[in-house]
């Protein structure tokens, strides 16, 4: 053994899932980077106008697009089998030699060429928009998801109509082994691994989609979830408040107990 | 746009130049290696930064690639280098926790090597020191052997010298170390790797 066999040895290497992060992430700075210099210093992912593509503006300005095969056009989704990655302004997919799948989510947008992107990674993927509208409602549901959609909505403000808050996910390990979540928030990165997601299962995404900037309300979206089959969750209707009255205070939930009996003597 | 995976590094460099999409496959080739080595050097925090920048520059100056490589890793890792010099810094506390962490206790996992790893770790500390101690272009072009596991041509093409001076200098750098690590056992065997 000598000194480079020794160093060699001690060489500080990453934890695989912190790989596929760094590498997802170096790829959108440099993506972002090869587009932004010709503007200013920092980087930052282009943000394309309504009805221009990727590939237009990519042309127009010279932009390093990221596409490996004729089927991952941006702005366009491969219809099977692509390979490599497919860019539009929403979001980026790539995939990698290892079959690891990458999700990229600059703005919710886009289930459906999503759903279909994934499909031709070989993910069995059920990506839905959660219907929602500029009223204010009232979430008959319980928990969290109350707090996140029912309390803040306000009147004029885009509000979902139904919320998938019953999901029949597969176990725990199933979820850790298949899916890493590296940043929930826009932009969010997802890191998938098909192999790992049972045949008799689902990946399932959701998201209010295309919710106007300023509407006065965060979009309310899902992390993936590997579902225990492929039956697609059911979205429960919220109650639609009056549009002209006010918005309508939740009532407070009250638990009631049966009274206890008296204990007999 | 295709890309033909059999082309080399030189072929798409070239072709990258009308069409600079085609940069993308020598980004997807070689990103996770110089991810890894800037990882080890600068750690989880400006590994990102500066793989990112190192790809960029390369991409910028793809018009001056020596075509004569087929293969682009030596001139990336040249640029990588040139990237961790602007943080020498962060790279001394690098591996000041490095010979913390060895300093430590060896790590359970040793697979197959395990006599080899075990003697590298209890001789770790030391080498860490002895690594930060070593002048900064001595300690790039060891670096660059023992964890991008470069050939000595390619150190050579990456630092841009010549094939013998990289031998004369990892000589002496070999040397040094030997000498800090007390001589001897078990840093007795020659590296013939070339």
């Amino acid at each position: 053994m000598n000194e480079i066999t020794m160093l060699r040895d001690l060489r500080p290497v990453p934890p695989p899932a912190e790989l596929d992060a760094l590498r997802l992430a170096t790829r959108q700075q440099f993506v972002a980077g090869t587009a932004s210099k010709r503007t200013g210093p920092r980087w930052r992912m282009p943000v394309l106008a309504g009805g221009l593509t990727a590939a237009a503006a990519a042309t127009a300005s010279g932009v390093l697009v990221l596409t490996s095969s004729p089927a991952a056009v941006p702005g366009q989704h491969p219809t099977a089998g692509h390979a490599g990655t497919v860019v539009t302004t929403a979001w980026t997919v790539h995939e990698y030699a290892d079959g690891t799948v990458t999700i990229y989510l600059r703005q919710y947008a886009d289930p459906d060429g999503l759903q279909r992107t994934l499909r031709a990674d070989g993910i069995n993927a059920i990506v839905r928009p959660i219907p929602w509208v500029h009223r204010t409602v009232v979430l008959p549901v319980a928990g969290h998801q109350q707090k996140k959609a029912g309390n803040h909505a306000l009147p004029g403000t885009a509000a979902p109509t139904c919320v998938y808050a019953h999901t029949d996910n597969a176990p725990a390990a199933v979820q850790h082994a298949a899916v890493t979540i590296v940043q929930q928030a826009i932009p969010a990165y997802f890191i998938i691994r098909p192999a790992k997601i049972p045949h008799t299962s689902a990946l399932f995404l959701a998201f209010m989609a295309n919710v106007p900037a300023g509407s006065g309300t965060s979009n309310l979206a899902m992390k993936p979830v590997v579902l225990r089959n492929t039956a697609v969750p059911a979205c429960v209707p919220v109650r639609l408040a009056s549009k002209s009255g006010p918005a309508p205070e939740l009532a407070p939930k009250v638990k009631t107990r049966p009274t206890a009996a008296p204990k007999a003597p | 746009m295709t890309i033909d995976t059999q082309a080399s590094d030189a072929d798409l460099i070239a072709r990258s130049l009308a069409e600079p999409e085609m940069f993308t496959a020598v980004f997807d080739r070689h990103s996770a290696e110089i991810l890894r080595y800037v990882y080890a050097r600068l750690g989880p925090e400006l590994a990102e930064d500066v793989t990112a920048e190192t790809f960029l520059a390369a991409f910028q100056s793809r018009n001056r690639y020596d075509g004569g490589w087929p293969d682009a890793r030596p001139w990336l890792f040249g640029i990588a280098v040139r990237q961790i010099r602007r943080h020498r810094r962060v790279e001394a506390r690098r591996l000041r926790l490095l010979k913390s962490a060895l300093a430590d206790g060896p790590t359970p996992d040793h697979g197959d090597r395990a006599a080899e790893r075990v003697t590298a770790e209890q001789l770790g500390p030391r080498l860490a020191t002895a690594v930060a101690a070593l002048p900064q272009q001595d300690r790039e072009l060891l670096l660059l052997v023992a964890w991008a596991e470069l050939s000595y041509a390619e150190a050579a093409a990456a630092l841009g010298t010549t094939v013998g001076a990289v031998k004369a200098r990892l000589h002496r750098i070999r040397v040094r170390m030997r000498r800090e690590l007390g001589g001897g056992n078990p840093i007795n065997e020659e590296y013939d790797d070339e």
